[in-house]
């Protein structure tokens, strides 16, 4: 019982290690490891008179450029995770992801439009869309009281269909300029994050993890039926609608600030039921804080491990992918309902 | 039973899936504290039956209610209040424990997540099924008959008036239908009303208290109501030919013609 305490301890405490390590770590000369301490002596050091640098652009860096990403690749992750984790309660298969509904190809079809043309910030027409692309696939999946988990699916695919075919379009007609910014925005990335992004993510965001938060019991009789969870007091239709519009919130908010992060929903609460049990009282929070820490740790590697920043989602799909083929072969799960 | 005010009243339902009728004007009435069995050949109407009762399906014409309040003047978590459901499949998806599953049986009382109170009476539960044991174990890593008897520990977590069982025993062997059928009869010793429905008129005549017959989406009536193992009555059920062996008090049923 004490060792599962100092285990859970742990886990809870990773991100207060991890954000401020993040902190120190990138590519800028003029922001490294030796000027940071220099810096933290100026900053507890009472007598400012002794020092002639100046520290503006450092802190530029930190609290300008570093700081806001390092926040933002901490929500996106955790609202990822806990979208993935809400979605694969209520689908009731361990292999979906909060991409399922065709949210991504939605939002990447809505940047592309305001990249090209430039009608909407870029930003919330990713946003609109991503929306809007659920919105289809869940008006046609959605027969009379029913929600069957099968067709939201197939409908799912089809509506990432037509986007696609949407976003081929745009792509075709825009000049190369802006299809080299499109392709990029596609790839998922944190680099042009700053304040303003996390401003304009962090209430949907925020609103849809509290929302999955409260629901976390819930979405333990989800996962057992609809019949055992209409029976046993919970509207199983409702619960769905509540948590697919969450999930939904919150990721088109992450996609619209950092592109598409391919497969990190899907595999996040795999981790989390691995370590913790499915029971969602305790993977919700953990899958926030794993989520978080660990989408951190991957942009930290993007930032630094190259001479050029490598595409976050291009990360998370290329580990990503070897995780979920071992997981389909291994889970045996199929898609009834 | 006289007396007492029925646990379940059934007047005039009828039931259709797109034209097709399933339940053609049933009247029924199920006592209290007995175990009441349903019967009748596949696609007779039973599940329907069993699901329009749980509140699962909705129904146009005719009532059910509950020692007087109507089906439908109940919301969810009254209705989980009085009604436990288990319906025939039951397929887990995650590896929660059993301590787990029988929590969720307490749904309808808790708001946000389950409070001491809930988990206490999910331990009792578990206690009154006799598989307090199979607390920690993965459910989907139990036999189906210990699966059951968790999905019967789920429900008396619920606390309900009244259970219903869609064919609880037909994926146990021999001995845990028997070992099934007998902790029902428990439970109504215990003041709980058990509707099951059952595909072996043999167990159902030896643990029984009451009988419904079904066929066609209608209700049949035995002559002698307290002798429903009539051979001519459960040849008119079944459509087969079939004796049946007096057995203590009772009788055993077995199929007239045996090839071999």
């Amino acid at each position: 019982m004490r060792k599962k305490k100092l285990f859970y301890f742990i886990l809870y405490a990773l991100p207060l290690l991890v954000l401020p390590a993040s902190l120190l770590i990138g590519p800028s000369e003029s922001a490294s490891f030796s000027k940071i301490l220099e810096y933290l002596g100026y900053l507890t050091n009472p007598d400012k008179t002794g020092y002639s640098i100046d520290f503006s652009t450092l802190q530029t860096i930190l609290f300008e450029v570093r700081l806001p990403r390092i926040l933002l690749a901490f929500l996106v992750g955790g609202a990822l995770s806990v979208s993935g984790a809400g979605l694969q309660a209520i689908f009731r298969n361990p292999l979906v992801s909060p991409y399922i509904l065709g949210l991504s190809s939605g939002a990447a079809f809505g940047a592309a439009l305001s990249l090209a043309w430039a009608f909407l910030p870029v930003q919330l027409s990713a946003f609109l869309f991503g929306l809007l692309a659920v919105a289809i696939s869940y008006a046609v999946a959605l027969n009379r009281k029913n929600l069957s988990i099968v067709s939201l699916i197939l409908s799912g695919i089809i509506v990432t269909g037509i986007f696609s075919a949407l976003l081929t379009i745009v792509q075709f007609l825009t000049d190369p300029f802006k299809l080299q910014s499109i392709i990029h925005w596609t790839m998922g990335n944190l680099h042009n994050t700053g304040w303003q992004s996390l401003q304009s993510s962090y209430i949907p965001i925020l609103s849809g993890v509290f929302i999955l938060f409260l629901m976390r019991w819930r979405l333990n009789v989800l996962a057992l039926g609809d019949e055992e969870a209409q029976t046993s007091g919970i509207n199983p239709v409702r619960g769905k609608l509540i948590v697919l519009v969450a999930a939904t919130l919150a990721t088109s908010a992450a996609v619209a600030v950092a592109g598409i992060i391919g497969l990190y929903g899907l595999i996040v609460p795999h981790f989390v039921r691995m370590l913790a049990g499915p029971d969602n009282r305790q993977a919700m929070t953990l899958n926030f804080v794993l989520g978080g820490t660990f989408l951190l740790i991957i942009d930290d590697f993007s930032r630094t491990i190259a001479g050029f920043e490598i595409p976050i989602g291009v990360i998370t799909m290329l580990i990503g992918a070897p995780i979920f083929l071992y997981l389909m072969k291994k889970s045996n799960i199929g898609w009834e309902d | 039973m006289g007396g007492l005010i029925a646990a379940v009243s059934i007047e005039n339902l009828s039931f259709s899936y797109n034209e097709n009728v399933v339940l053609h004007q049933l009247n029924a009435e199920i006592e209290p504290f007995c175990l009441t069995v349903i019967l009748g050949k596949n696609g007779c109407g039973k599940s329907t039956l069993l699901k329009l009762i749980a509140g699962l399906l909705p129904y146009r014409q005719g009532e059910i209610s509950f020692s007087g309040s109507k089906l439908k003047k109940l919301n969810l978590s009254a209705r989980a209040k009085k009604i436990g459901f288990l319906g025939q499949k039951h397929k887990a998806v995650f590896p929660f424990t059993v301590g787990q599953v029988v929590l969720t049986g307490r749904s309808g009382y808790v708001r946000i997540v389950p409070k001491k109170q809930d988990i206490l009476i999910a331990g009792h539960a578990l206690e009154k099924v006799n598989i307090s044991h199979l607390k920690n174990r993965y459910y989907t890593e139990l036999s189906g008959g210990e699966q059951q008897l968790v999905m019967i520990a789920r429900l008396l977590a619920q606390e309900p008036e009244i259970l219903l069982l869609d064919e609880p025993t037909t994926h146990l062997d021999f001995c845990n239908q028997i070992n099934l059928l007998s902790l029902l009869k428990t439970l109504t010793k215990n003041r709980l009303t058990v509707v099951a429905v059952l595909h072996d008129p043999n167990m159902a005549f030896l643990y029984g208290d009451d009988f419904i017959f079904m066929k066609n989406g209608k209700l049949l009536k035995p002559e002698h109501p307290a002798k429903p193992w009539d051979e001519e009555f459960l040849q008119s059920v079944f459509d087969h030919e079939l004796h049946s062996i007096p057995y203590s008090e009772r009788a055993l049923i077995v199929p007239k013609k045996i090839e071999r």
